[in-house]
């Protein structure tokens, strides 16, 4: 009997919301919005977060490059066969590769040279070189292109092949063989892949030089060990390992979270003044209802757990309806507006696929952060009139 | 039986300034009586009927209704003591205007979840004995001072309650309509409900169903 949910109780809550409807319908776009925001804000750090983490398991362990004057040169070929001599190092393999700028589209494609006979630094171009013939791609002088890439270069009339412009000015004309598939989309994004002889072609790098070697080891506890040996072996290079670029990685990444934190205190900040403008007090039509319900043999309970079913209907309503809009807006519409902010770092401009993460916590948090919250600024200041003398409220 | 034994209720307006409201009253109301208390604005009448309501409490004294001590109830059993015993017709009649008459009226039953039929049962036995049905789905704003009455009337009759009590019941009233709850109240009597009735409407004086007439002065009961 005490357990029944007592459903006149529940229709006089909703006829309490439906009484006072613009009031009502204040709280519940106020509270729709903030849920809103938050969820978004929570549904996006995650789905690059995860994109990032992603991103950084694909990262190589050890990337050596040559710097002179402070400043970034051609690495040696050579060095690759030294390196494999030091112990604990399973591989090492020099990478060409660059920035390209594409005027037109005022965007940089990065543009990574594979080869067929060499093992792959990453599983991604593990995939090419499994699902195009490589040798093919020499011969025909064609690359493989990342999603966004593709796009940019549809949006400039490149269908089948594209012009690059070689630093003496002629154009290398390059053929689109396929769509490079990734992993994640941060990586895949602005990548073209092809054979390094066309890239050194366009980039004009000699055959014996390359643009940095990635050391594969066998133990990563070994990473730093490796790190001061080839320092020792090549003063004159820079070298970084994959927990630096973890960071800088992590870096730019809390950059951006950090303008979020500032929203996002703006938000609670909002929703703090409804809070404290609710527990402020009621107005006294709200208070001679429930000294009326008092006087004609309302319990104090009774009245609270109307109130509870008032401000959780109400609010309850107002969270899922957030929740489901921004579901909506981060993973069907993709975020416009948020996800420019968010992934600015993403050099390329074109389209970025948030994956779909479910996260039951971020629910959890905002609902936490919300509801209760509300309930309670609402019953609070109904509990203090409710406990007070009947013949004092109503008279 | 309502017993009020040497009741004084003050009323703080601050620390050194207070009402005496009430001052050493004794009285004794029995089952089935209908009593008039009387008496000039400020007397203490009103003071009088939310003490038999536990809608207050006594300074000092004590009240008690069918040898329970009403005086000493903590306030969730006077909120029962109230829903079980008490049809409180108030002198603003405290109707929720924007809730229709249908809905003010079955108010008291709502705690006690009761099964529907049973709610709409009570609901027509009340509406129709106090000549509203005719109005159970219009907004209680919507109606006139009389109909709002007979919603009042019919709220604190819902619960079939053993005392009903009523504050000022014909002071919004016309002369018409005050007659007419002169019947209603005949009606109530014959029905042999404990009746307390706080007026000073000359109509209440003299009806020949009117056990007592008490009148009380500056907050003391003069016989
Ligand atoms: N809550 C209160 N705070 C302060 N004084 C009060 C309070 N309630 C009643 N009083 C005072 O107590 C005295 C008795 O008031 P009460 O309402 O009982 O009189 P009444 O006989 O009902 O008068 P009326 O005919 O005007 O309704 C009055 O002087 C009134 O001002
Ligand atoms: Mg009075």
């Amino acid at each position: 009997m005490k357990n029944k949910i007592n459903i006149y109780l529940v229709e006089y809550a909703i006829n309490a919301i439906l009484r006072q409807k613009s009031k009502s319908f204040f709280i519940v776009f106020v509270f729709t919005l903030l849920t809103f925001l938050l969820t978004s804000v929570f549904f996006i750090t995650n789905s690059i977060r995860y994109e990032l983490d992603s991103t950084v398991d694909t990262l190589p362990q050890i990337i050596v490059q040559k710097i002179k004057a402070g400043r970034h040169y051609d690495i040696d070929v050579d060095a690759v066969d030294n390196i494999l001599e030091i112990a604990g190092v399973s591989d090492a393999v020099a990478r060409v590769w660059g920035y390209y700028y594409f005027e037109n589209a005022g965007v940089n494609f990065s543009v990574v040279g594979i080869e067929q006979y060499e093992n792959q630094y990453k599983n991604s171009f593990e995939k090419i070189a499994s699902k195009f013939d490589l040798s093919e791609i020499d011969a025909k002088v064609s690359m493989v292109v990342g999603q966004g890439v593709k796009a940019t270069m549809h949006d400039s009339y490149y269908k089948e092949y594209f012009n690059f412009i070689k630093p003496d000015g002629t154009l290398k004309r390059v053929n689109i063989a396929g769509v490079f598939e990734a992993d994640t989309q941060l990586e895949s994004n602005d990548v073209i892949v092809m054979s390094k002889d066309t890239i050194r072609e366009i980039f004009e790098i000699d055959e014996s030089k390359a643009t940095d070697i990635v050391v594969k080891v066998a133990n990563p506890e070994e990473i730093p060990m490796i790190v001061s040996k080839i320092k020792l072996i090549y003063p004159d290079t820079r070298i970084i390992s994959s927990e630096d670029l973890k960071v800088s990685y992590q870096n730019i990444f809390d950059y951006k979270s950090g303008i979020f934190l500032a929203l996002f205190i703006i938000s609670l900040f909002t929703f703090f003044i409804i809070i404290y403008d609710k527990s402020s007090g009621l107005s006294s039509e709200e208070k001679r209802e429930i000294g009326i319900l008092k006087a004609i043999g309302w319990r104090v309970d009774d009245v609270l757990k109307e109130k509870f079913y008032e401000s959780f209907i109400i609010s309850f309503f107002a969270y899922t309806l957030g929740v489901g809009l921004s579901f909506a807006y981060v993973y069907i519409f993709q975020a416009p507006i948020l996800q420019n902010i968010f992934v600015g770092y993403s050099q390329l401009k074109t389209s970025f696929e948030l994956p779909f993460i479910f996260d039951l916590q971020t629910l959890f948090l905002v609902f936490f952060l919300s509801v209760p919250i509300y309930i309670a600024a609402t019953i609070i200041p109904s509990w203090k009139v409710a406990t007070l003398e009947a013949d004092e409220v109503i008279r | 039986m309502i017993e009020l034994k040497n009741i004084l209720k003050t009323y703080e307006l601050n620390k050194n300034d207070k009402v005496v409201a009430l001052d050493n009253v004794n009285l004794t109301i029995n089952e089935g009586e209908l009593v008039v208390l009387k008496g000039a604005s400020g007397s203490g009448k009103s003071t009088i009927l939310s003490l038999i309501a536990a809608l207050s409490k006594p300074t000092s004294g004590e009240v008690i209704v069918d040898e329970k001590k009403i005086s000493k109830l903590p306030d969730n059993f006077a909120s029962v003591y109230r829903r079980d015993n008490i049809g409180f017709i108030f002198q603003k009649y405290n109707l929720i205007p924007t809730l229709s008459v249908k809905e003010n009226i079955i108010l008291p039953l709502v705690p006690l979840n009761p099964p529907a039929n049973e709610i709409l049962e009570k609901l027509d036995k009340v509406a129709q004995m106090f000549n509203i049905s005719h109005k159970k789905d219009a907004l209680v704003r919507n109606l006139s001072g009389g109909e709002q009455q007979r919603v009042a009337i019919a709220r604190a009759n819902v619960n079939d309650p053993k005392i009903l009590i009523a504050d000022e019941p014909t002071a919004n009233l016309d002369e018409k309509l005050s007659l007419n709850f002169i019947e209603i109240l005949r009606e109530l009597k014959a029905l042999n409900k404990t009746i307390v009735i706080a007026t000073h409407d000359p109509l209440f004086f003299d009806l020949d169903f009117v056990d007592r007439e008490i009148q009380v002065h500056n907050g003391k009961i003069v016989l």
